[in-house]
């Protein structure tokens, strides 16, 4: 019967979604942000190279990169590899995360590269959002509470 | 005269002095209430924001004194360390 199997499609739909926006097991879409210090001592085109060879792998492996951010040299607040100062660079990137794992195997070989760091954000921005609409909600709930209070008061007094 | 008494334990704004009694002498700290302070996104690369909430030697300011939530402390002291370990924010400073 044809009623029968749309059903079924629409049952296996609904359960292809909740894995969709549940965990993000199938076409996860995750946002990440993957910070790295360079060796200040190697030369800026290299440094440039380095950022270019980045991006380029993270769309090779499916990603796409939202914002990259070439901070520049920065004091560093410890020591590290005996330099005071590093070169920092910031990308954020959309993606499943399989770009994550060979991007963080490269990052790691790296002689170039003496830190780097992936903190996945979309979760806290979504919660964020979330805390931010539900204490807009409230305010507006409360003056509109106060507002009538006026207003009922304005009647007594008329 | 008990409802007086949790008046004055309550310093939720402005500035108040506790007291931590460990071993025999009691220690005196100031306590913030802060309100509002830690945004609803805590970025963990806002060091200014972060440096609020680390004191000179590069600790990671107690909750009691810090005076935010729970769950904000965590959120924070979860920054700090991320930002620490890009050496944006020291482990200890001298």
């Amino acid at each position: 019967m044809p009623c029968e199997a749309s059903l079924l499609m629409e049952s296996m739909r609904r359960w292809l979604d909740l894995i969709d926006f549940g965990d993000g097991a199938i076409m996860a879409n995750r946002t990440y942000e993957v910070m790295y210090i360079v060796n200040p001592d190697t030369d800026g085109d290299k440094i440039a190279k380095l950022n270019d060879a980045v991006g380029k792998l993270i769309k090779k492996e499916g990603g796409e990169v939202v914002r990259m951010d070439d901070i520049g040299l920065r004091n560093l607040a410890y020591p590290i590899e005996k330099k005071q100062e590093g070169y920092y660079v910031l990308f954020e990137i959309d993606g499943s995360g399989q770009e994550i794992a060979e991007l963080e195997r490269r990052m790691r070989v790296n002689d170039m590269i003496m830190r780097y760091i992936t903190v996945r954000v979309d979760e806290d921005r979504k919660k964020a959002d979330k805390v931010r609409a539900k204490r807009e909600a409230r305010t507006a709930k409360r003056a509109s509470f106060r507002k009538t209070e006026e207003t009922t008061e304005a009647a007594a007094e008329a | 005269m008990a409802e007086n008494e949790l008046e004055m334990l309550d310093d939720r704004d402005g500035f108040g002095v506790g007291e931590d009694v460990i071993g025999d002498r009691p220690r005196r700290y100031q306590r913030r209430r802060a309100r509002n302070v830690v945004p609803d996104y805590l970025d963990w690369k806002d060091v200014d924001l972060l440096r609020q909430f680390v004191p000179e030697r590069g600790k990671i300011m107690p909750r009691r004194i810090s005076g935010i939530s729970a769950k904000d402390q965590r959120r924070v002291a979860k920054a700090i360390k991320r930002a620490r370990s890009m050496a944006m924010l020291p482990f200890v400073a001298d």
